[in-house]
């Protein structure tokens, strides 16, 4: 135990279930982000704020595999990966609980699908600060919105969520997802009675950066019907901001004697809160209010910090992020992660001349007359000459061949582009072979065979 | 050419706009030239205009438009400090009856070139309005569909007077997106924004209790907007349809926030009264405050401290003026009375050994001796004769004459029984305290702007608001006291409708319909089968709903005189078929008498004659004596308890008669 003060918890363990065109049978967390999976993102930010140990909680299945490719990157933290069950069907909130035995002290959640270099410094002093239950990072949308998804027209609907904060305190006043609303937002007086003006945002993303104190966790261990973190345990936690503690009860909690064990399915008592703590409290400069009760008496706060307008900040769970994030990945590479990393691997095998911000991984082999520009090439994938191939996302194994013209694609693992053809917008399977001279915009095209194969291995 | 032409700043003050709460001194005069801490309303308003830079004003008025043009003509020839460089045309007519009319007449009158401010004749404020016509403007300029800009003001206290708003603007330009005002009464437990505000725009601020000091800067599209909706009558009635039909119209407003240090209010009701003449006398509104001379320029009071304004020629003398008091010159207050939160006007005459507390006399009020007076205005020239007690609220109209020894609250009172004039124009009986004093019923004097249906409160009484203590706020303290059963209750969602229960609103909306109609069950029956199948029952899920059914229907579940037997007798006279189609076998009449058991844990009226619905059902052979005793064996001991115990009697008897029976039967083997 290095840094005692925080300790780190990644989520590897989802199953990708919205981006299925582009995860073939790797684990999400190690779909390939420019030269690095993209679980190393999160660790790579974690790095960067000093932490030296990371929870990662991954499936007990994938553990091998992911830590053989983790191995391979320049990671220097010291990683601590804890399985969940492969057959079981956890939420967030119920891995959390399932690792509950390793948590010691207030930690940071982080989603294996982050890909951002915010500062969270700001994020976790602000936490400190208020002596915060829970503080997390928003991220403004539309990192991908000039970016057309391939495949066929479909209606993308982006997830949105209805966040509310006060704009003097930073605290949340609600957190939830437009689809669970219905016609109108119903905000209750207590959230706009004598707290001032409340922002309410429609566009902003959630970063899946948490810092969280302690006792949530002792709490959401006994939530048990709780199984979602962001679904279900976040917004419950935002409203039990301002569950008031019940008079009658003793204030002077430091005593273990009187816990009363009616009481705890109430959050208020997994708040460590003396008559010391109180006092400190209140004579705080930093409780943000002079004259009246500090917080307005709420012991639960939790604070919602926006990242500033000049951080990049992705969640790649979706195939329109993925693809996203991929193209723009050599524009913003210097400051996503500084240039320690070089962009296209050593033994990479680049003979083209005419390239744009590309990436190119280990073995990959980009030959001479071709025209590349903005595209991201997997390990091991072959780009033959005469190929044009621009806006692009090949993927390991993949074989291009001659005379070929590709333009915003995901080309799939092993998946083969016989020569001559032109594809626009196209998304290609794994292990699809798409035949000489094909012409295809807006499809997507996959062996459905394959797909049985890869599920019964 | 128009754009060498220096464009002057225009303003137009609307006067007496719904004056009903100022009853009945509202019936005597106009209440722009109501005095607030001893200068008249429209003085206010004309003062916070030319320190706004307004170069012509036109005071719209309807009622005593001659009165108010006098006044005007009257501060002019004496150099009342808002005459400078200002010039003052009073118009308007008496067929104006509310605030779109005048708006629509001043459209057609085409006396209003540009942007213009847009005020009440009732408003007090200290702001300078120079930087909202700015940003006006430079809106204007960037969006041609500006209508208008609203100024608001943060509010700091709790009290709530109808001027209370929540709105909801958009962050990046301060487009106003929703408009609510804020219940007088009974306070809201939740706002419900509509989900398109929010989602449309990338960050709305909500601003909960912001203050309409009805302070508005106009397009000149404003006013035709009002020519065109006719249908608008007040500016909450303009907001209103300009956010509803933003786009047909393609008109927007914008708000704007006064800083913290400008002050804003509205005067439309006794307590707002009572509440903005507190802030002036405790210079909240500087430099309108007693002492500067607001109307006219000249030294009128010494300012004392404990917030004391004291005219040199009053005659206080052994006179306990505690804080926040106003006397003009003239008064004479006599020894021995204690004076606290009053505003005295001119030439009063007070006697000894009164209370006045939150009092505030007109010019020529007399107070005989021993009065207490509190929360209470007295119009000019009105007699309050000795030893009264006057509070609550309390109205005197001018001239009025309290007998002595009165003692009166929360009642308004004038001096004579004609002036109050009823919508229908007959002269309403009015009751008689004094020779000079009628006491006006408020109830009976409805307003006819507020009664429209729009007013979204038409449950509260219609009532003039009356003073009172405002120091204490209503409900600061029970503020959070619903919280704590709320929020767990709003998590609770309601159970999504299943198959089940899908199946059993359809059975009973069938039933029902039938019980009404008088339909063959036959048909009934073919409507549940088809149901039955659409949501794939079993056989025992029918029989179960279908008794259930016929328990949920409306005459049972809410029986006429509450006697629930008669509607059952009735229900199954009519659908008994229907029943006794699908109850047949043993099987099926326990799953009836389960349904019963539901039933009985839901409809209390049935829980109180279950023995008696039993009896009904095996009397009419829907269910046998071997079902129910069946029945009644396997229903929990615990569980059951009580319904075991009603029934008990019933199963005791049934036991019994066929114990008798079966000697019967012995019997007649016998034989």
């Amino acid at each position: 135990m290095t840094n005692s003060e925080f300790q780190a918890v990644v989520f590897a363990a989802g199953r990708g279930t919205r981006l299925p065109e582009v995860l073939g049978d790797a684990p999400k967390c190690l779909l390939p982000v420019g030269p690095y999976p993209l679980i190393w993102y999160p660790l790579n930010l974690l790095q960067q704020h000093n932490f030296s140990e990371v929870i990662v909680v991954v499936l007990e299945q994938e553990r091998l595999e992911i830590q053989s490719a983790l191995e391979n990157t320049p990671l220097k933290l010291k990683l601590d990966y804890a399985t969940i069950p492969s057959d079981s069907d956890f939420g967030t909130a119920d891995s959390l609980r399932y690792i509950y035995d390793k948590i010691k002290s207030d930690f940071l959640v982080l989603s294996c699908d982050l890909v951002s270099n915010v500062n969270l410094y700001p994020l976790i002093n602000k936490f400190r600060e208020h002596d915060a239950a829970l503080a997390l990072l928003l991220f403004p949308s539309g990192f991908e919105s000039d970016v057309v998804m391939p495949g066929p027209k479909s209606k993308h609907k982006p997830e949105r969520d209805v966040i509310g904060i006060h704009a003097a305190t930073q605290r949340l006043a609600f957190l939830s997802a437009a689809s669970d609303c219905e016609e109108t937002l119903n905000i209750q007086r207590h959230l706009l009675q004598n707290r001032g003006r409340l922002d309410v945002y429609s566009r902003l993303v959630d970063a899946h950066v948490y810092v969280l104190k302690k006792w949530v966790i002792d709490y959401l261990r006994r939530k048990e019907n709780i199984s979602t973190f962001k679904g279900e345990f976040l917004p419950h936690l935002i409203k039990k901001q301002h569950s008031k503690r019940p008079l009658k009860v003793v204030q002077d909690t430091t005593s273990e004697v009187g816990v009363i064990t009616k009481n705890e399915d109430n959050v208020l008592h997994y708040v460590p809160h003396s008559i010391l703590d109180q006092k400190i409290t209140q004579t705080s400069l930093f409780n943000q209010s002079l004259s009246q009760n500090p917080y307005h008496g709420d012991v639960v706060r939790c604070y919602g910090i926006q990242a500033p307008k000049e951080a990049i900040g992705v969640r790649v769970n979706n195939t329109l992020s993925f693809l996203a994030i991929n193209r723009k990945l050599a524009s913003i590479w210097n400051e996503l992660c500084g240039e320690k990393h070089p962009l296209i691997s050593p033994g990479a095998l680049v003979k083209s001349t005419q390239t744009k911000e590309i990436i190119a991984a280990d073995n990959a082999k980009l030959s001479e007359k071709t025209s590349l520009n903005f595209s991201v090439f997997g390990p091991n994938c072959i780009i033959n000459p005469k190929n044009i191939v621009a806006n692009s996302l090949i993927m390991s194994n993949a074989i291009v061949e001659e005379g070929c013209n590709i333009d915003n694609c995901i080309i799939g693992h092993r998946a083969q582009v016989k020569s001559g053809s032109v594809l626009k917008n196209c998304i290609i399977g794994p292990n699809y072979v798409v035949e000489e001279g094909t012409h295809s915009q807006a499809a997507h095209l996959s062996n459905a065979d394959q797909f049985m194969e890869i599920d019964i291995q | 050419m128009a754009q060498f032409e220096k464009e002057i700043v225009q303003a137009v003050l609307i006067a007496d706009n719904n004056v009903w709460n100022f009853k009945p001194l509202s019936d005597e005069g106009s209440t722009a030239l109501l005095p607030l801490v001893n200068v008249k309303m429209l003085d206010y308003a004309l003062i916070a205009l030319n320190r706004s830079g307004v170069e012509e004003v036109f005071v719209y008025a309807s009622l005593y438009l001659q009165d108010i043009r006098d006044h005007i003509k009257a501060g002019i020839a004496t150099y009342a400090s808002w005459s400078f460089k200002m010039t003052v045309h009073v118009i308007g007519g008496e067929g104006c009856r509310c605030f779109g009319d005048a708006m629509r007449d001043l459209d057609a009158k085409a006396l209003i070139r540009g942007n213009f401010i847009l005020l009440g004749a009732d408003t007090v404020t200290n702001a300078d309005l120079r930087p909202v016509l700015e940003q006006h403007k430079r809106q204007a300029k960037f969006d041609k569909g500006t209508a208008a800009t609203l100024v608001f003001k943060e509010c700091s206290n709790n009290v709530r007077l109808g001027n209370e708003l929540l709105i909801a603007v958009d962050r990046r330009n301060d487009r106003l997106h929703y408009h609510q005002r804020l219940r007088t009464y009974q306070k809201e437990s939740r706002y419900q924004i509509p989900l398109d505000v929010i989602l449309g725009n990338s960050c709305v601020a909500l601003h909960h209790k912001l203050l309409d000091p009805q302070i508005a800067i106009g397009s000149p599209s404003m006013l035709s907007l009002f020519s065109d909706n006719f249908d608008f009558q007040t500016r909450d009635d303009f907001v209103r349809g300009l956010l509803i039909n933003e786009e047909l119209l393609d008109s927007r407003i914008y708000v704007a926030l006064l800083p913290a240090a400008q002050y804003a209010h509205k005067v439309n009701s006794w307590p707002a009264y009572q509440l903005v003449s507190r802030d002036i006398i405790n210079r909240w509104a500087y430099p309108l405050v007693p002492e500067m001379g607001v109307y006219k320029l000249q030294q009128q009071y010494v300012f004392h401290k404990d917030n004391i304004y004291k005219s040199h020629e009053a005659q206080v003398s052994k006179v306990a003026l505690h804080q926040n008091v106003v006397i003009q010159e003239g008064s004479h207050v006599d020894s021995g009375s204690v004076i606290s939160d009053s505003v005295i006007g001119a030439n009063c005459r007070i006697g000894k050994n009164c209370r006045l507390t939150n009092v505030f006399l007109m010019a020529d009020v007399t107070v005989k001796d021993n009065c207490r007076l509190e929360h209470c205005v007295v119009g000019a020239g009105a007699i309050v004769n000795e030893e009264c007690d006057v509070s609550a609220g309390c109205v005197l109209g001018a001239k009025s004459v309290l007998p002595a020894k009165t003692t009166l609250a929360k009642t308004l009172i004038t001096s004579t029984p004609s002036t109050q004039r009823s919508e229908e124009d007959v002269a309403v009986e009015l009751e008689s305290i004094g020779p000079h004093a009628f006491i006006v019923s408020d109830l009976t004097t409805g307003d006819p702007e507020d009664s429209d249906g729009e007013d979204f409160l038409p449950q509260q009484p219609l009532t003039i608001p009356k003073m009172g203590d405002l120091l204490a706020p209503l409900d600061e303290i029970s503020d959070c006291s619903d919280l704590s059963d709320d929020e767990d209750a709003s998590r609770a969602v309601t159970p999504l409708p299943d198959d089940t229960n899908i199946f059993l609103d359809e059975v009973i909306d069938s039933l029902s319909r039938g019980f009404r109609e008088k339909s063959n069950p036959d048909f009934l029956i073919l409507e549940i089968n088809s149901s039955r199948y659409a949501y794939n029952m079993s056989l025992k899920e029918v029989n179960f709903n279908v008794v259930k059914a016929v328990f949920g229907m409306q005459s049972i579940v809410e029986p006429a005189n509450n006697n629930v037997l008669v509607a059952i007798n009735a229900a199954f006279k009519q659908l008994g078929p229907v029943v006794s189609n699908y109850i047949k076998s043993e099987d099926a009449m326990l799953d009836c008498l389960k349904a019963l058991e539901d039933v009985y844990e839901e409809n209390p009226l049935v829980r109180e004659k279950i023995s008696q619905i039993v009896h009904y059902l095996y009397d009419k052979d829907f269910v046998s004596e071997d079902a129910i005793q069946a029945w009644f064996e396997q229903l929990d001991e615990e569980e059951h308890a009580h319904l075991r115990q009603s029934l008990a009697k019933l199963v005791a008897w049934l036991d019994q008669s066929s114990e008798e029976e079966d000697d019967d039967e012995d019997e007649e083997e016998d034989d």
